[in-house]
């Protein structure tokens, strides 16, 4: 195996380097219009009229469109995931809102004109008439009775409910010898990738066929939404995925401004673009993570947790068809994590409230779970008095006890998570550190240790949605050699199409340079569900793998019979098959593939199928949707882990958290290139590392967003994100042909845990602890403050 | 209202009739077809579209192209035209290319040309100058080890 394991470098780097990447922005068609898109400035609003007569008389403007027209011209946008089909609530979801309006940016009117100046000109003179609706922003308050409604059909806010349940709780309860409970805060923020989201729509009025480039995931799902949505034969839709300025999840689903540069495209027969602008994205590219995470656990005094209750109140903003409140429900699907407490319970309320619709991000939910574990054994730990990292250790699944099924059906496929934490704790110096803190604190420093571990459940397979657990490929030799791998899977700049090439590359035996890897066309690519959930390189490059081996085993067939030997006797290295041990005895790859495509007819090739071509599907092999015994399904067949250890300064005076060094040992299974996995476990660390102490999407008490652009929405910079140690700790899968699991998710839940409970070690002289994120720094100095005041209960800034 | 600008950009001198609402960055891609220079945030906080104006670098979106009458303007496409040595690309890039300095590739020609910047200012940077020498460039993909290690890399090869 040549590439396989190896660091090779991605292979769209030399021309993304020199700004030679095409993104959807960049696409421009002749006799283009532009699309600006008017938004709610209400967050809770009935619309009582829209008068459009100045927009529609601007220069230059060629259609203005409010939610009338489109119900005339389309139908609802499909959900992504329907809340309904989980025993939820639902609604419909046009391209603009029809007559009332749910969240501050909330899309009401669209106009398309000859220029982008002119398209924003005549937005600003289209008059919406508002009356205006009592606002819910807390979720908590959403749930009482004489809350306001978003939906008043749904005679509630609850979206959702929720309840996994296993084991006797109660018992175990009443058995403990300690009870404790605790009410942890996540707060919203988003992913942010730095391309917005950008849209080139055309409709060929001649051909009656329409194209879409999208900065996408997910083409082929988009496209059979659009088919629905438009009210047009998929046939007569193709959908094109330029390069992805980096996605996270938010370029997953069908957003209402696909199908509406679509829709205006057809309307007046020109192409319509249609560039998201930050503010834009901020208010309704999708939001994550506003959890309320309430928590009691009963363990014994050697830190055995013997039992689990937990609430958890999803606060999903008003509902798109997205399927960002899926988050919530993944949050409750994937506790207690990799501990093994068979008495567990996990209640679940999904609710609206009037702030932006959440939307998939990097974490999806397993940040929420992971976090409300590591501080549960966290809390364990300080009662019993017992190190952080040994009662982690004492509840762990035991490395022989996989697949190991948790209450809620998720089924963890394999590992060694009591290594992987033994390991991290070993690099990162664990049991000595006391001593070096001891002596940072005499010079007046804070600094503090935690430890964390994260369980990423990936490849998410949902029965009856396109979140689903199988991929396809095709892979296709030319007369000359030369290779071309299409697959279902798309790359977001997450850079499968480089672990894909190298698989193929070995599975062939040749050059990795001949290796060419087509994605996100729908005219050109097999039926797949796209990227996401880690899932391209372990489905996408599985499936890839079955197709190569098939076209390998024609060229060996071919090569063998030209060689007067046996397949098996064959070794094919660098395009050149050569007997076993024959150095003189060989024939070149690309003669054998010259040979079968011009001569089927001749003695080496007449006796088999024409061609060199496979297209192969992948299916998980441990995903079950028939319920076991006790009602359980697994939608997830691959968990990965990382185990991890930060080392954080804080500064008792501004309250500002330093992270001064992160240590991790992950398991993704078989590594395909080591680079890659680093990058993205280093990049998923910056995210949750922002997330945690950086960004945060506040809203005020009337659904106004606070923080709406870069100036006020902070990102971490170089300045504050400091290099990643990553080890690897591979433990195959045992359902992927190449022991591959997800990867490139992992990272982004582990820093919520584990940062918090270094923090908290820093400031243990002042008996801190912490039960809210942000850790800005205003809300660490009150929790410094509330501390040294005698209050722990953790500050609401 | 419109106006004539004449400018240099990329070597080259350029005439054009602009909006005198267009940023920089609009001209650059809309007008004259440089899709390399970047949009993501139009505040001058993401660093997406920096090029080098009269020698500095800047954010193209805080930036009238009406302003930069006179000036010369160089984006990342002249710049690896100019730059480039032996192969396609200059040290620099092959240094991204090698550590994997980039993932999606949006922030990288901006942040390319802010590390160039920096090397000329600062040839041999510790690692904190060049963390706060790309800190006007945010990347959401890579966590900047990949990048802060590729421009070490570079800083010790033009040192020996």
């Amino acid at each position: 195996m040549a590439y396989i394991g190896s660091a090779v470098s991605g292979i769209l780097d030399a021309k993304l380097v020199a700004g030679k990447g095409q993104y959807t922005a960049d696409v421009s068609l002749p006799g283009m219009g532009y699309m600006a898109v008017v938004r709610s400035p209400y967050a809770h609003a009935r619309i009582l009229s829209i008068d459009t007569g100045a927009a529609q008389q601007h220069p230059g403007v060629r259609i203005v469109a409010t939610g009338a027209d489109i119900k005339q011209w389309s139908r609802p946008i499909p959900h992504t995931l329907n809340p309904s089909a989980f025993g939820g609530k639902t609604t419909d979801i046009y391209c603009l809102a029809i007559d009332r309006v749910h969240y501050v940016g909330t899309p009401v009117a669209a106009v398309v004109a000859d220029t982008r100046h002119a398209a924003t000109e005549a937005a600003n003179l289209i008059e919406v008439e508002y009356a205006d609706l009592p606002v819910v922003i807390d979720a908590e308050r959403a749930l009482e009775p004489d809350s306001p409604l978003l939906y008043p059909e749904w005679e509630t806010n609850e979206l959702m409910h929720v309840r996994f349940q296993g084991g006797d709780v109660e018992r175990a309860f009443a058995d403990a010898d300690h009870i404790l409970d605790d009410t942890l805060h996540l707060h919203r923020h988003t992913a942010t990738p730095l391309e917005p989201r950008a849209a080139l729509a055309h409709y060929d009025d001649r051909a009656e066929r329409l194209t879409l480039w999208v900065s996408t995931q997910a083409p082929h799902p988009l496209r059979t939404t659009l088919a629905n949505t438009l009210e047009m034969d998929e046939n007569d839709i193709q959908v094109i995925q330029p390069q992805v300025g980096g996605a996270f999840g938010v370029k997953i689903p069908t957003y209402q401004e696909d199908p509406l540069a679509c829709l205006l495209s057809k309307r007046t027969g020109k192409p319509v673009k249609w560039v998201e602008e930050r503010t834009e994205h901020l208010m309704a590219g999708g939001h994550a993570r506003e959890q309320t995470l309430k928590f009691s656990v009963a363990c014994k005094a050697d830190g055995t947790v013997v039992g689990l209750k937990v609430r958890i109140i999803g606060d999903v903003g008003a509902l798109a068809a997205v399927a960002g409140w899926g988050m919530s429900y993944v949050a409750s699907f994937v506790v207690p994590g990799p501990y093994k407490i068979p008495n567990c319970e996990v209640d679940l309320s999904i609710v609206v409230t009037n702030k932006g619709p959440w939307n998939a991000y990097r974490g999806f939910g397993k940040e929420a779970a992971s976090f409300l574990m590591d501080r549960v054994m966290d809390r364990v730990a300080d009662t019993v008095q017992m190190d952080r990292a040994a009662v982690r250790l004492k509840n762990f699944v035991p490395k022989d006890e996989f697949p190991y099924v948790q209450i809620s059906g998720a089924t963890l496929d394999s590992g060694d998570y009591a290594k992987a934490l033994q390991d991290v704790m070993d690099k990162a110096g664990y049991q000595s550190f006391a001593e070096e803190q001891q002596r940072l604190h005499a010079q007046g420093r804070y600094i503090g240790m935690g430890v964390g571990f994260e369980l990423t459940p990936e490849g998410g397979c949902i029965p009856d949605s396109f979140i689903g657990g199988y991929e396809g490929a095709t892979v296709r030799v030319s007369p000359s050699g030369q290779v071309t791998v299409l697959t279902g899977v798309t790359s977001p700049g997450s850079g499968n199409e480089t672990g894909i090439a190298q698989i193929v590359a070995d599975a062939l035996g040749v050059p990795l340079s001949t290796v060419r890897v087509v994605q996100g066309d729908t005219q050109a690519c097999p039926y797949g569900l796209g990227n996401w959930s880690s899932r391209s390189l372990f489905m996408g490059g599985s499936a890839s793998l079955y197709a190569a081996r098939e076209v390998h085993h024609k060229v060996l067939r071919v090569a063998a019979s030209m060689l007067k030997t046996a397949p098996e006797d064959l070794d094919c290295e660098q395009g050149r098959i050569r007997v076993k041990g024959q150095a003189d005895r060989e024939v070149a790859f690309n003669d054998v593939a010259e040979y079968v495509h011009k001569r089927p007819f001749d003695h080496h090739a007449f006796d088999m199928e024409p061609g060199l071509e496979s297209t192969r599907y992948f299916r998980m092999g441990n995903i079950h949707h028939v319920p076991d015994d006790k009602g359980r399904i697994n939608t997830y067949p691959s968990y990965p882990y990382a185990a991890c250890v930060a080392v954080v300064e804080v500064d008792i005076e501004t309250g500002v958290v330093t992270l001064l060094r992160y240590v991790t040992v992950h398991d993704c299974g078989t590594v395909i290139n080591p680079l890659l996995v680093e990058g993205q476990f280093q990049g998923a660390v910056a995210q949750g590392l922002g997330g945690l102490i950086y960004e945060q999407l506040s809203y005020d008490d009337n659904g106004q967003l606070q923080t709406g652009t870069f100036m006020d929405y902070t990102l971490p910079t170089a300045v504050e994100v400091p290099s990643v140690e990553i080890h690897h700790q591979e433990v195959p899968s045992p359902f992927t042909p190449l022991g591959t699991k997800g990867a490139g998710e992992s990272g982004v839940s582990s820093p919520f845990g584990t940062i918090v409970s270094a923090v908290e070690n820093a400031l243990m002289p002042f008996g801190v602890k912490i039960h809210d994120t942000p850790l800005t720094p205003q809300r660490v100095w009150r929790m410094i403050q509330a501390a040294k005041n005698g209050n722990n209960g953790g500050a609401k800034a | 209202m419109h106006t004539t600008i004449q400018l240099t950009v990329n070597n080259a001198p350029c005439e054009a009739t602009v909006d005198t609402r267009t940023l920089l960055v609009d001209f650059l891609r809309d007008q004259l077809d440089l899709t390399g220079t970047h949009l993501g945030c139009a505040t001058g906080n993401c660093g997406a579209c920096t090029v080098v104006l009269d020698g500095l670098t800047v954010k193209a979106c805080t930036v009238l192209a009406a302003d930069v009458a006179g000036s010369a303007v160089t984006t990342i496409e002249g710049w690896t035209q100019d730059a480039r040595q032996s192969g396609d690309l200059h040290p620099i890039q092959d240094a991204f290319v090698k550590h994997h300095a980039l993932q999606c590739g949006f922030c990288t020609p901006g942040m390319v040309l802010s590390v160039q910047q920096l090397l000329k200012e600062k040839p041999n940077p510790t690692e904190a100058e060049i963390r706060h020498g790309i800190a006007g460039n945010l990347c959401r993909c890579t966590g900047y080890a990949s990048i802060v290690k590729a421009v070490q890399e570079i800083a010790r090869m033009s040192s020996e």
